[in-house]
């Protein structure tokens, strides 16, 4: 969106930067975020974690998941990429296959063929030249930056679903005070507060009314759903309790 | 008995039944190899954990090993 102050938004995305004991592909979105972001943390809230199909047929690492990023900027894609490139190559493992796609969302394009291209990339195997052919298509820009550069297929897949906005973690976990000495007892709306989630969204998909009690321990972490960042929830012995890995591992 | 990672077509793997990580974290527990993978991809609160170890490779309803 194009903003008076000549902020636009984009989304980003990368995948296959990482080996093992290397620098998770996350936390390089996350720096490129900030690099991007000229330390306004408010154009750029969060980083989603977007798992893709895993197979014998695709290389990776060990996961198969891309990390993709919407951000607020004045920057020309040409800047944008020249500082995202520029640490993608720094930062990335040597043995990776690391891509690049870049989404201007004031442009108009097609959605639902980058949407369906991210959904069929959970589900079945797909080609470099499938995504080089629909990044062409609708104007995307899709790089690759070393090794096989296989990571184009998923860095344009993790954009469809972050534009699909049901699909994904959110990087990363909320502190919040207690939370280090044992379980904590807040309301929604109290949490919402703390953390600066959208809502808290229980595991059959209820959103909790702002005085709900919750029972805070252990890693809090959110999902992506209704393209809001949601706080999971489930329900154990009558307390809602913060969605363990276990839960969150289906997202 | 305690499940084991078996040698199926070349690649040590595990099978996983649906969130049941027993086995993983029993097998991790005694395993000089273990490296935990990034917060973001590990999937067991029990951290050490075959399915949060970096040198796993998840394959559908089964991790394989890349250490052994």
């Amino acid at each position: 969106m194009v903003r008076a102050s000549g902020l636009r938004s984009w989304l980003v995305c990368i995948d296959d930067t990482d080996d093992i004991g290397t620098k998770g592909t996350g936390e390089i979105a996350e720096e490129i975020a900030h690099l991007l972001s000229d330390n306004h943390l408010s154009r750029c809230a969060f980083v989603t974690r977007h798992q893709l199909y895993v197979h014998p047929d695709i290389p990776y690492t060990s996961h198969n998941s891309a990390m993709c990023f919407q951000v607020r900027t004045t920057k020309s894609q040409d800047e944008i990429l020249a500082i995202a490139v520029a640490h993608l190559r720094s930062e990335s493992a040597a043995a990776a296959d690391p891509g690049i796609a870049l989404l201007d969302l004031h442009s108009p394009f097609e959605q639902a063929p980058l949407i369906a291209f991210g959904e069929q990339a959970k589900e079945e195997v797909k080609t470099k030249a499938q995504a080089y052919a629909l990044a062409e298509q609708l104007g995307i820009h899709l790089s690759e930056h070393g090794g096989t550069g296989l990571g184009v297929i998923g860095a344009l897949a993790g954009l469809g679903l972050r534009l699909q906005g049901n699909d994904g973690r959110i990087k990363g976990q909320f502190k919040m005070p207690g939370l280090e000495a044992g379980e904590v007892s807040l309301s929604v709306g109290e949490v919402i507060e703390l953390t600066g989630v959208d809502r808290v969204l229980s595991d059959s998909g209820e959103q909790l009314c702002f005085k709900t009690p919750l029972y805070l321990s252990g890693k809090v972490k959110a999902v992506y759903r209704d393209h809001q960042v949601s706080l999971l929830v489930y329900q154990d012995q009558g307390r809602w309790r913060n969605a363990l890995k276990q839960q969150l591992k289906h997202y | 008995m305690q499940q084991a990672f078996e040698l199926r077509q070349g690649r040590w793997q595990l099978t996983l039944a649906e969130e049941d990580y027993g086995a993983s974290r029993q097998l991790a527990a005694g395993c000089d190899g273990f490296i935990a993978d990034d917060e973001d991809e590990q999937v067991d609160d029990i951290e050490r954990s075959c399915v949060n170890c970096a040198r796993r490779r998840w394959l559908i309803d089964a991790i394989e090993c890349t250490f052994l």
